[in-house]
């Protein structure tokens, strides 16, 4: 799982790559918690490369929802499907996550 | 299986558990392989499967089970896989030499409760009920497969009364694609 940071003013748009899975789920928690550390308070996560995950990767998710959401701060996760919109769905958490369409929808809505 | 919540069943002699006409492997627990072993495993279904990636991922997580839980990644102890696929169906049974999974009443009455917030459509509520861990649980543990294994496999999710041992099946929807004729 390869992790990319990109800015679109103080919004933060995190691009995943590649397997959310049970070895690497982590990386993105972590990356999320230094953000969280240098103050970074509008986050998009871009599942568009994301080709596999699992409960660790769904985990890592609730895990980074609960905290953001917490801190009272800001958190949209964007381009969830296929196999990973699969996943979601059967653990029945696609109205508990803060989903949009799209990366566009998601900076529209978190500037709004 | 029931529309309504579904749960986890305790039963030594329900038909998932027959073995007879399944594929055998055994692998010894390392942690590292588990996404391997579901491979070797995946490999023997029938390529046309409706979402082979989504039945990878759920083997794969029984087989973490096993592997860390079960036999908490002690290399010297076995997991055994016995496996069934075809265009229909999958089934699948994963055996370790652990102590079982002892919490399974519990685990269903969480998810009872989980499932009255999803109903409700009690998003706060359900913040409580995101992910099922006990004190063995750690933060890699993501505390969902076993909600997503219950939806999955829709001919049910059975453990032994032991609870070293879970067999799980699941009827595949047909493909329509094909002409009807008269």
């Amino acid at each position: 799982m390869e992790l990319k940071i990109r800015k679109n003013e103080d919004i933060y748009i995190v691009d995943v790559n590649g397997e959310m899975d049970l070895y690497n789920s982590y990386k993105l928690k972590e990356l999320v918690m230094k953000m969280l550390e240098k103050k970074v308070s509008k986050f998009i996560i871009n599942m568009e490369n994301v080709e596999y995950i699992d409960s660790s990767g769904i985990g890592a998710l609730i895990y980074i929802s609960s905290t953001i959401k917490k801190l009272n701060l800001k958190l949209l996760i964007t381009n969830v499907r296929g196999s990973v919109k699969k996943v979601i769905e059967l653990t029945k958490l696609m109205g508990y996550f803060p989903i949009t369409q799209s990366i566009n929808e998601a900076i529209k809505t978190m500037k709004e | 299986m029931s529309e309504q919540i579904k749960t986890i069943i305790i039963n030594d002699n329900h038909p998932l558990m027959n073995r007879e006409g399944m594929f055998y492997k055994d692998f010894p627990s390392d942690y590292r392989q588990i996404r391997y072993f579901t491979l070797l495993i995946v490999q023997k279904a029938p390529p046309k499967i409706k979402e082979i990636n989504l039945l990878e991922q759920q083997i794969s997580e029984m087989i973490k089970n096993a592997v860390k839980h079960g036999n908490k990644c002690d290399t010297g102890k076995k997991i055994k896989v016995w496996y069934f696929f075809s265009q229909e169906e999958a089934k699948i049974i994963v055996e370790d030499e652990g102590p079982g999974f002892s919490a399974i009443k519990q685990w269903n009455k969480f998810n009872k409760e989980r499932q009255a917030c999803l109903m409700a459509n009690d998003f706060e509520g359900l913040a409580d009920y995101v992910a099922y861990t006990t004190d063995e649980s750690d933060e890699n543990d993501g505390g969902n497969a076993l909600f997503a294994a219950v939806e999955y496999w829709n001919e049910g999710v059975i453990f032994t009364s032991k609870a070293n041992c879970v067999a799980m099946g699941k009827k595949f929807e047909r493909k329509n694609n094909s002409l009807e004729l008269d």
